[in-house]
């Protein structure tokens, strides 16, 4: 029972911006993936929730090839995916934007004990929260999806890091519920720490794959990696 | 005398305001100007005149089939446009509606004939008379009724519908709610059908009123989007208000002789002067 990228090649314009990628996201775990800018993270997630179709290998979630799949059915068959940006709807309230996956009033109460401090900002334009109130609401969605996978692309992005420091125990807290995370990070620091599994990815290519308490550990082992 | 041209240029008005509601609804939520707004409703108007006069079907069965024929030709419409055009531009999903709209005006030459027929009437005669002697029929209280009626109904539908927070998602962020799981298509050839449907449903109550060749009917669109265009193809309650006063303002022109030729020009009028008020903003943004 895994996500599993059996050599995955994504193009995109001008040729593959990912090369040969393998990997696997465990249910209850943590998977960081971290790497320069215009490595290829997004385009890895992407390729994974449909955004984007890949030119080679295989996408496996729980034994079902989902390559081929929809947007749609990918996000039934389990995957959900927070892409980079703040992805709420802005004309939605909040309150709406959770009810978009949180369809009974246990959902929606699981979806808010992650983040109380929503509560009161139910009724609220998702347009009117700050950017850290944002994310806790498109985490809170994505969460009430009950997802068996969950891909996060850059959450900390445009975020203090204290605002970001709020975040990284929910997610490790939603891991902890049975769900797969893959974690793409700039603050590289925070993210290995609650993962079990790491990568490094420079320009489309794996260049590291192994325990993130050895990336932690070893600082030049961290910037090696990212020279490729 | 100028308050009976005025009352007698609310039909067209509310009309106008219809298609203009819808225009907006269209817009907001499916990412194209559908140029074939009015044409798949004339299509319905003259199918169900067919089932009325050839097949000598009651009047209202005839309604319904010609409303329901539009509903599924606006459905067929969104739904080729949501399969193949379903990450196109605007403008790549709109000109498909206008080959739409040429194609269903000569789709009906070829089925229904080069002489147009009046259409079955569904209400007649007057509702009540204005202090001044104006005189309000049925029609027009019922067409402007009707206009309230959808631009209320599809706000607090989109307000208060699990349905309707759907749509306004995929309205903000498409590729987002997909993610999700929501199924746009669906949503789509549903907004689609739904609007056809009111189309269809107005040609049928203002049809018999007015002239109604294909051409006439089908351009009815260009008023319409005069009113959408009030409303910047985002509020409803302006395009509303839009239309009527078009239709108004139209109406004051024909009870002079010399401005009949004035009338017709007054959408377009009012088109060019909302694309100049845009402008005007642009450059002022711009110099800002
Ligand atoms: N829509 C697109 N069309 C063509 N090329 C693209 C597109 N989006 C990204 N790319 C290219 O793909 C490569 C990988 O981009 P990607 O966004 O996946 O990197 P990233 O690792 O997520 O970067 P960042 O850390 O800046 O978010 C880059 O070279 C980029 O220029
Ligand atoms: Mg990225």
């Amino acid at each position: 029972m895994t996500l599993k990228l059996n050599d995955v090649t994504v193009s995109r314009g001008v040729g593959p911006v990912i090369s040969n990628v393998t990997l696997e996201v465990t249910p209850g775990e943590v998977t960081t993936v971290v790497g320069p800018n215009g490595a290829g993270k997004t385009s890895l997630l992407e390729s994974l929730s449909g955004v984007i179709g890949i030119s080679g290998g295989s996408i496996e979630l729980d034994g079902v090839d989902i390559s081929k799949m929809s947007r749609r059915r990918r996000s039934h068959a389990g995957l959900a995916h927070v892409q980079q940006g703040r992805m709420i709807f802005p004309s939605l309230t909040v309150k709406e934007n959770l009810q978009l996956t949180a369809s009974t009033k246990a959902d929606m109460d699981g979806a808010l004990a992650l983040f109380p401090e929503l509560e009161k900002r139910l009724d609220s334009a998702t347009v009117l929260l700050s950017g850290g109130e944002q994310q806790m609401v498109v985490l809170a969605r994505a969460f009430a999806a009950k997802p068996k996978y969950l891909l996060l692309d850059e959450m900390s992005l445009g975020l203090a890091p204290v605002v970001f420091l709020r975040l990284i125990p929910i997610i490790e807290q939603i891991a902890k519920t049975g769900v797969g995370v893959l974690l793409v990070e700039q603050f590289a620091h925070l993210a290995l720490k609650i993962a079990s599994d790491s990568l490094v990815i420079t320009s489309g290519h794996v260049s590291y794959h192994g325990p993130a308490d050895a990336l932690l550990k070893d600082p030049d082992l961290l910037k090696k990696a990212y020279l490729g | 005398m100028w308050l009976n041209n005025v009352v007698a240029g609310l039909t067209p008005g509310a009309t106008y305001a219809i298609v203009g509601v819808l225009l907006t609804l269209m817009s907001q939520l499916t990412r194209v100007v559908n140029f074939a707004q009015v044409a798949v409703g004339m299509f319905g108007g003259y199918i169900s005149l067919t089932l009325v006069t050839k097949m000598h079907l009651p009047i209202f069965v005839g309604v319904i089939g010609g409303i329901l024929v539009a509903a599924l030709l606006s459905a067929l419409l969104g739904w080729i446009i949501a399969t193949w055009l379903a990450e196109a531009s605007t403008s790549a999903r709109s000109a498909v509606t206008v080959a739409a709209l040429l194609f269903l005006i000569s789709l009906a030459f070829i089925l229904f004939g080069y002489r147009n027929q009046p259409f079955p009437t569904l209400v007649a005669g007057p509702m009540f008379t204005l202090p001044g002697g104006a005189v309000v029929s049925k029609v027009t209280v019922l067409v402007i009724g009707l206009a309230i009626v959808i631009t209320v109904g599809s706000w607090a539908f989109l307000k208060f519908t699990a349905f309707g927070v759907k749509l306004r998602a995929v309205s903000d962020r498409q590729m987002a709610a997909e993610l999700l799981g929501i199924n746009v298509k669906m949503l789509n050839v549903s907004v689609w059908s739904i609007t056809g449907a009111i189309a269809g449903l107005t040609v049928a109550l203002v049809g018999p009123t007015a002239s109604n060749d294909y051409v006439t009917v089908s351009t009815l669109v260009i008023p319409g989007a005069a009113a959408a265009l009030v409303g910047a193809f985002k509020r409803m309650d302006l395009a509303l208000v839009g239309g009527l006063a078009i239709g108004a303002i139209q109406g004051l022109f024909s009870g002079f002789p010399n401005l009949l030729i004035v009338r017709d020009w007054v959408p377009i009028i009012f088109i060019i002067l909302f694309l100049l008020w845009n402008q005007r903003k642009e450059v002022w943004d711009v110099a800002r």
